[in-house]
């Protein structure tokens, strides 16, 4: 009860702000670094600017002229 | 060398070409837009550096004396020449990471022509002497209706050919193009509420006053380099780094770390343009705390574009395209490096109202922004008109004269900076100020001439570049003309269309 | 949630993105329209008289804001050099503000007084002329050209709908004498506004020219008033600082 006080009491504001701004961060971080399984799930949709790769594939070395 | 005809009616037989999947047409348009009004900005921004160091230059000519020419630069540079590559590069990165057409080509069509339309009218307006009076946001008060017109038409197209995707997942690059998008349209119609003098006026009035008006106007000024400067180049990095590397980027992960706290952060940071003024203290520390923990998701960024090379750093050898990017990617780092320190309090006092500033904005500008530009053109203009690059050393000498101008640039600025800092806050052993304003400003003559020559550099890069992009389209559209002019079947000639 | 929620779906990525970017420019923004303590209560600050105004209208139009500040820092070096440090009261009438952010001339805060009328013309018209080693550009058609004023109530209007005091009706007149005295009142009077500025153009006679009215009246009148409408020997200085 002590606790609900302190959070709603806007003397408190910039404190609450901050450890929710925190605890967000630091909850997206948890999310996408723990898991395995998610991490790969997550890195396997960085190929998507490579699925239109078609007959110009060939470009794609470096050589240009 | 360019793909006979009969090739490409081959391939679209069997499979649609890219040039007709997607609408390349409004691309290519921006494309060829952003490098025109480039070299204008660009020349304009010399002429307006000379002015400084010479200045007879003035001519005692009201519409290019230095006070109006200004604003005519900063439009020409972010609007014309930024402006036109995001619509480009946001238009072809949409359609192809979604695989889907663009949607409403009129409506497209509309943005070119309202947007372009717009930053003619303000230079012209800015030389006549029409203009709001506030930095970055001059346009009156007419083509700030255009402009808001023209940008919902943008967010429409961005948004239904978003929906139109054949993929089910959008894109980190589409993230960053419809915050940029989203976050300019609330800026823009914020800071722009102005009350006319008359329906048929040029001129209005700021509907704020002092300390609010300046701090809308810093949140607006702030951001525009936060969204329309950075984060929508972020998106074009998103997409040109990794297809020019030919590799995924680093880590997909960062990149999500990255968006949420890069958009988050930047909105808080604008009030550090009002240090030690008559703003109130909490806002400017609030400010200056924000600036600093955006060094964290800036530098997240630069890292995971530079690591997509990691394992393939040979390229940076034989690619002048990929040095373009990854150097780009090098200023960032040194831009948003730079740019929190000088939100520090202290600093502040010291770099605020001096040329450090100029330099800071220019080692992101040029650094940052136009070197990411001129990278994704290079590797984007010859997909479009589907040929290759004019010549692979003139982009080399474009790279090296585009980099010492940027470093003669800011190392003159940092010199002009620090210098008059310190010179205007000496005091000699009595007490008194040791320095008048005057004697700075004479002290300030060198480094405005070395500011004048780098710049000139730069914009020698820019002209190699706009004559290289000439020589490489400039056959396409001759070969299209000589196809229509013979006959030739209608599918042909809409296939290799310039 | 899964991340790949909000990826696969734009109408929520645009929600999300709006409600994260909307949080710092509310924090920051909105307090300063409420809270009392972001403007001084002092005395003498008042609107721009209507030459006044058209002086900073072409302040404006020249883009001076490019190159002078308007906003003294509270540092010894630029008390010395300027004056007293800038209060958020002196520019409560600015539309727009013109704090500007590049000092490539000197602040212009408290310019007002310091040079004479004589001298602003002459600098103003050629400034190597004055001072050999300036870099300012010169603005000889000040002096050449008419001021227009033909549309000065207009301009007033539009001020008065963005919450400056001047002044249409009785009450809002009365109201004037009320707050800033019965003189100043008669110099917001809109519907005086174009013999005011003929008046004052008159009686300050700022580009030596008597017999008309050009846009250097207006500017110098406006420059020479920058900066002097607080009298700073009536205040403690314990008294400001509660503001910053």
């Amino acid at each position: 009860m002590d606790l609900w006080y302190w959070i709603t009491d806007l003397n408190n504001s910039k404190m609450v702000a901050l450890l929710l701004f925190f605890s967000t961060f630091v909850g997206i971080l948890i999310y996408l670094f723990s898991s395995r399984k998610r991490s790969e799930r997550l890195e396997s949709y960085r190929f998507i600017p490579f699925d239109d790769d078609e007959p110009d594939q060939k470009r794609q070395d470096g050589k240009h002229s | 060398m360019a793909q006979t005809p009969s090739a490409d009616v081959d391939r679209s037989r069997t499979q649609v070409a890219p040039s007709e999947q997607y609408n390349y047409d409004i691309v290519k348009k921006f494309a060829i837009m952003s490098i025109v009004w480039g070299v204008l900005g660009m020349g304009v921004g010399v002429w307006i550096a000379s002015q400084l160091a010479f200045p007879f230059l003035n001519f005692d000519i009201p519409q290019i004396t230095f006070g109006r020419f200004r604003p005519v630069h900063t439009t020409l540079v972010i609007f014309g020449f930024g402006g036109n590559a995001l619509f480009a590069t946001s238009y072809y990165i949409v359609q192809r990471t979604c695989q889907a057409r663009l949607y409403g080509p009129k409506l497209a069509e509309f943005t070119f022509w309202g947007w372009n339309l717009a930053v003619a009218l303000g230079v012209i307006t800015y030389m006549l002497g029409y203009t709001q009076g506030r930095e970055y946001a001059e346009f009156t008060w007419q083509i700030d209706l255009l402009i808001t017109v023209v940008w919902v038409a943008y967010f429409l197209v961005y948004l239904m050919t978003l929906l139109r995707r054949s993929q089910p997942h959008i894109y980190v690059a589409n993230w960053f193009f419809m915050a940029f998008i989203l976050a300019t349209a609330i800026l823009h119609i914020f800071n722009n509420l102005a009350i006319p003098v008359s329906l048929f006026s040029l001129e209005s009035y700021s509907l704020f006053s002092g300390v609010q008006d300046a701090m809308t106007q810093w949140w607006y000024g702030h951001n525009a380099v936060g969204f329309f400067l950075t984060a929508a180049f972020l998106g074009m990095m998103y997409y040109f780094v990794p297809k020019q590397a030919g590799r995924p980027i680093y880590s997909y992960r960062l990149s999500i770390v990255h968006f949420w706290a890069l958009v988050f952060l930047y909105m808080w940071v604008g009030a550090h343009h009002l240090h030690w003024t008559a703003l109130p203290d909490w806002v400017s520390t609030l400010a200056a705390t924000f600036s600093i923990l955006l060094l964290l998701p800036s530098w997240g960024g630069m890292i995971n574009g530079i690591m997509t090379l990691s394992g393939a750093w040979h390229k940076l050898r034989t690619d002048p395209i990929m040095l373009f990017l990854i150097t780009s990617l090098s200023f960032y780092g040194m831009a948003t490096f730079e740019g929190p320190m000088m939100s520090l309090k202290s600093v502040n006092a010291l770099s605020h109202y001096t040329d450090w500033t100029v330099g800071h904005v220019h080692s992101g500008a040029l650094g940052w922004v136009a070197m990411i530009t001129f990278g994704s053109m290079y590797h984007l203009i010859p997909r479009l008109w589907d040929t290759q690059l004019y010549s692979i050393r003139l982009v080399y000498v474009h790279f090296f004269l585009a980099t010492i101008g940027i470093v003669l640039y800011i190392t003159a600025m940092w010199v002009a900076g620090i210098g008059q800092g310190l010179m205007l806050r000496a005091f000699d052993e009595y007490g008194n100020l040791s320095y008048t304003f005057i004697e700075t400003v004479v002290f300030l003559h060198q480094p405005y001439v070395v500011r004048a020559l780098g710049g000139g550099l730069f914009l020698a890069g820019m002209l190699l570049m706009a004559y290289n992009i000439y020589k490489t389209i400039e056959p396409v559209r001759r070969e299209a003309a000589r196809q229509v002019a013979s006959g030739r079947t209608e599918t042909t000639a809409s296939a290799s269309r310039a | 949630m899964k991340h790949e929620t909000i990826e696969t779906n734009a109408g929520l990525l645009i929600a999300l993105t709006l409600v994260v970017i909307s949080i710092g420019g509310l924090v920051e923004i909105v307090p300063l329209f409420y809270i009392d303590d972001t403007v001084e209560e002092v005395e003498g600050v008042r609107p721009y008289t209507p030459l006044e105004l058209r002086g900073r209208d072409l302040y404006v139009r020249e883009g001076c804001y490019t190159c002078h500040s308007q906003m003294i820092r509270p540092f010894r070096d630029e008390m010395l050099r300027y004056g007293h440090y800038s209060l958020a009261a002196e520019s409560m009438y600015d539309h727009p503000f013109q704090w500007g952010s590049k000092r490539t001339g000197p602040d212009l805060a408290r310019v007002g007084g310091k040079y004479s009328n004589d001298w602003h013309v002459r600098h103003l018209i050629d400034p190597r002329a004055v001072v050999p080693e300036s870099i300012m550009p010169g603005y000889p058609w000040l002096a050449r050209r008419d001021l227009r004023y033909d549309d000065i109530e207009r301009r007033m209007r539009a001020l008065r709908i963005a919450g400056v005091p001047y002044s249409l009706t009785e009450e809002e007149f009365a109201a004037n004498v009320e707050r800033f005295g019965e003189e100043t009142a008669r110099q917001l009077d809109i519907t005086r506004a174009r013999e005011n500025l003929e008046a004052q153009a008159r009686r300050g006679n700022y580009d030596g020219d008597p017999s008309r009215i050009t846009e250097m009246d207006a500017m110098v009148a406006y420059l020479q008033m920058l900066g002097t409408l607080v009298d700073f020997t009536r205040y403690d200085e314990g008294y400001f600082v509660e503001f910053r």
